[in-house]
Order: structure tokens, then C-alpha cells, then sequence
């Protein structure tokens, strides 16, 4: 028989997820797990939680997968009217405060997602951005710690970035650093993994690459 | 005082006596009509206070966190040495470390009274081990009473999280690890507490070699293990706040345990 029972789980666990960006020199990457479930039980190991702004901005969303979409579609309409009147692409430091803004906007009756944002700025420096569901910016020190975590695996991913990220990498040691990081953080945590995606944003091209770790 | 606020009750007084009022049913007044036959005014509901159960915890979560990494000849125990309620820091300097013999440690987080306690009852049954047997408890001996030790108390459980280290028999490590009911394991590695989520993947990828296809074909010796270590917890303090103030780290060899203290960030 096919009973329908709910667990006692936060609204920001229904689905699960990670996603986790890191700097390095004149480069950023932002990475996701692929999974998408509903409470214990998964339905799909191709969710994109990675979206593109343009071509050095990175978007990551994490919690409830309607908000995501639903948040997601907001910030394409919001973008698209920006470079329309402007008629050029959105600052990474401008789209943060954007974020903020559309998030608090819902202050009581809130968008539960939490977003990433990974991008290069127009001198090509990093730019890392994170939030929590109601807008409250987080813009980490590049000297001491360059990542920003989100997710059901975040204490996890911390731990790891915190132990193996240094300031200075390079494109290729970024995207072993990063990687490295989401695997063993999403392998220990049963709502998150099925692989990842990794974005690794250079001032001239966005290498993507998709990850295979323990599938389950 | 019943909570509950009638806008009645201010016009009845003195008035509020049985039978009284025009239109009033013989006997009890009902709360919900006043004194002369109407319903009573009240407030919504969401503005009247509310009964609320309140209820006392036996259980208290002191934070902290516990690790123990096992090499082929050696074992390494550490744990963190603050104490903590809610967001204050009850002391700076408690053990959460027991030596149970020359060839095992037990450390445990959670409920500092649960770990004192606990520890002092396996004492007293290893005391009594070695009295009957002439001989002390082996670590995988050990690492099996324990789990009895808390499976015995699976209706009240001991809020702590342990992880048992030692050297084996043939003086290989081994490690063992706990849930709170007695369910374990023998692992290489293992870590519980507030700094577990934390630790646990860093080790995945650097003991275990998870991931990645770079095992290398030496193992790390006791020291660099030792290194490794004062690193994890110095990332972990870094991030949680119940982990800081120092590490003590017990090494188990052959030749008996070495206790050293590693200081942390005191934040």
C-alpha cells in the first residue's frame, strides 16, 4: 500500500541540495549537487540548481525547488529589463543588492531559497555573494575566506572549504578544490548528491564540467 | 485567573451571582453569555493568550566535539575542552577524554552528566574486569561493553556521543563509534559532536582517500597524523561555535599514551 506520510522536516530540507562557490585569481567557480527529491524519496538526478546570468554571472539556488524556479524566472524578468534600458550587463556587486532586495521584499511570507552568487567583476575580480532566504548579505573577505556555502549539506561544505580552500588558485586548482569540496560534503548528507556541476567562470570562457560521485 | 478575558465580566461586579439578570437560566452563569442573557464579547483568539505546556529536559547539549583516528600501530584521541550552555561557555578546560586502560580512550560529547557519569561506570566495571581476570579489558572488549552499557539504558538514554580508541590485541588501532543507544561500528576514523558535520567529510577525503585516486603509497606516520589533527580541529573551531579553547589529544602506542594539550581560538 502506498501510504502518504510526511516527516517532521524543515520547509527548507523538502528537497535538499548544495551548492558552494570558491575564488581563486581573477576567477570564480560555483558547483551544485544534481539531485532533486521530495523528502526522502528521489526523483530526479539531473536538476539544474545553477542558473546563468550572463557570461561572468552565475546564479545558485538553493531550498524549496518551487522557490528556486519561481525566484529564478523573477530575476530573468528583472535582468532582461535591466540590460534592455541599460543596454549592457548587470555589475555582479548591482545583482547582489538586487537579490537582497527582491528577497526582502517578502519579508513575511518569504521565498524559502537561498542564493549563490558567483561572478567576475569588470576588472575580472572575483565577486561571492550568499544570502538566506530573507536577503541578509553575506560578501566573504577573498584573504581569508573565499567560498560562501548553501544548502542541506552547508555545515558539511564548510568544513571542507574551510580546510582546503588557500587564497590564489588557478582555474584547474579551483576546479579540483571545489570539487573535492561538494563530493565529500554531499556524500554525507542523504538529501544531497547524485553528482555535481561545476562552473569554472574565467575572465574569457566558463569551463563546465559535470561530476560523478557516489550516486545515491 | 483563567487566561481568558470577558469584556462582560468588567460590566457584572458584584452582579455575578447565580440566577441573577433578566433572561438568565436558572443555575451556573455560562461563561460565554454575561450577566443579563447576551454572548459575551470576547477577543479573537489570536490575541488571548494561550495555555502552553512547559516542561522540564533532563537533557542538556554541552557541545564539543570528539575524534579518533586509527593508524596501523597507533591510535590518536582528541576532543575540545570547552564546555558550553546555550551561548555561554561554562568552563574552558573539561576533559572530555577518559583513559579506560594503557590501550584504550573513550571520548564522549553531549551531556557533560551523561559523559561523567558514563565514564565513571565503565571504570568501575573495567576495575572489576581486571580483578576477576587478572588481566586488563581488550579494546574491542571494551568497545562492546559499552555498547551493552547503553543499550541498557535505551528507555532513558545517555545523551552522549562516544567514539572508543585504542590499540587491539595484535596492536593494530581500531576505533569504534556510537550512537546514543549502543549502536557501533569498528572504523578507521570517527567523529560526533556539534563539530561532526563539519570534520567528517575532511576526513573522507583525507583518510579514506574518498573521491579521489591519489591514495599515496605510504601511510601517514603518528606525527603527521598528529599534524592533521590540530588542523581539523582548528578548522572546525574556526566554524562551529561550541569547539574551541584546546584540544586534549591522547596517542596510544606500544609503549603506552602520550597526552598533549593544543591550544584554540578562545572565541
Amino acid at each position: 500500500s502506498s501510504a502518504i506520510e510526511t516527516s517532521a522536516m524543515s520547509i527548507t530540507e523538502y528537497n535538499g541540495g548544495g551548492i558552494l562557490a570558491m575564488a581563486g585569481k581573477n576567477c570564480v567557480a560555483i558547483a551544485s549537487d544534481r539531485r532533486y527529491g521530495v523528502q526522502f524519496q528521489t526523483m530526479a538526478t539531473d536538476k539544474n540548481k545553477l542558473y546563468k546570468m550572463h557570461d561572468k554571472l552565475y546564479i545558485g539556488l538553493a531550498g524549496l525547488a518551487t522557490d528556486q524556479a519561481t525566484f529564478h524566472e523573477k530575476l530573468k524578468f528583472r535582468l532582461a529589463m535591466y540590460s534592455l534600458r541599460e543596454e549592457r550587463d548587470i555589475k555582479p556587486a548591482s545583482f547582489g543588492k538586487l537579490v537582497s532586495t527582491l528577497l526582502y521584499e517578502r519579508r513575511f511570507g518569504p521565498y524559502f531559497c537561498e542564493p549563490v552568487i558567483a561572478g567576475l567583476d569588470s576588472a575580472n575580480e572575483p565577486y561571492l555573494f550568499a544570502s538566506d532566504f530573507i536577503g541578509a548579505p553575506l560578501i566573504p573577505d577573498m584573504d581569508s575566506n573565499g567560498f560562501v556555502v548553501a544548502g542541506t549539506s552547508s555545515e558539511q561544505l564548510f568544513g571542507m572549504c574551510e580546510s582546503m580552500w588557500r587564497p590564489g588558485l588557478d582555474p584547474e586548482e579551483l576546479f579540483e578544490t571545489i570539487s573535492q569540496c561538494l563530493l565529500a560534503g554531499s556524500d554525507r548528507d542523504c538529501l544531497a548528491g547524485w553528482g555535481g556541476t561545476v562552473h569554472v567562470i574565467c575572465p574569457d570562457k566558463v569551463i563546465t564540467r559535470t561530476l560523478r560521485g557516489r550516486m545515491d | 485567573l483563567d487566561g481568558r478575558m470577558f469584556f462582560g465580566s468588567e460590566m457584572l461586579g458584584a452582579a455575578q451571582t447565580f440566577g441573577a439578570g433578566a433572561g438568565m437560566s436558572a443555575g451556573m452563569p455560562h461563561p460565554s453569555m454575561d450577566g443579563y442573557g447576551r454572548p459575551a464579547a470576547r477577543l479573537p483568539t489570536s490575541q488571548v493568550e494561550q495555555p502552553k505546556e512547559q516542561r522540564w529536559s533532563p537533557y542538556a547539549n554541552n557541545g564539543g566535539t570528539c575524534l579518533a583516528l586509527a593508524g596501523d600501530d597507533f591510535c590518536i584521541i582528541a576532543a575540545d575542552s570547552r564546555l558550553s550552555q546555550g551561548y555561554s561557555i561554562l568552563s574552558r578546560t573539561t576533559s572530555k577524554i577518559a583513559q579506560l586502560t594503557s590501550k584504550c580512550c573513550i571520548a564522549s560529547s553531549g551531556c557533560n552528566a551523561d559523559q561523567t557519569t558514563l565514564h565513571k561506570l565503565l571504570k568501575f566495571k573495567l576495575q572489576m574486569y581486571q580483578h576477576q581476570h587478572g588481566k586488563e579489558l581488550a579494546t574491542p572488549g571494551i568497545g562492546q561493553m559499552l555498547a551493552t552499557t547503553l543499550y541498557g539504558r535505551r528507555f532513558f538514554p545517555y545523551y552522549t556521543f562516544n567514539v572508543v580508541g585504542g590499540l587491539d590485541s595484535d596492536g593494530t588501532g581500531c576505533v569504534f563509534s556510537y550512537d546514543a543507544v549502543g549502536c557501533f561500528e569498528r572504523l578507521k576514523y570517527s567523529v560526533s559532536g556539534t563539530g561532526q558535520a563539519l570534520i567528517e567529510p575532511f576526513l573522507d577525503n583525507m583518510v579514506a582517500y574518498k573521491n579521489t585516486d591519489m591514495k599515496p603509497t605510504i601511510d601517514r606516520t603518528c606525527e603527521e597524523t598528529l599534524e592533521l589533527i590540530k588542523d581539523i580541529f582548528a578548522s572546525a573551531g574556526e566554524r562551529d561555535i561550541y569547539t574551541g579553547d584546546f584540544v586534549d589529544i591522547h596517542i596510544i602506542t606500544k609503549d603506552g599514551t602520550r597526552y598533549e594539550q593544543f591550544p584554540l581560538k578562545k572565541d
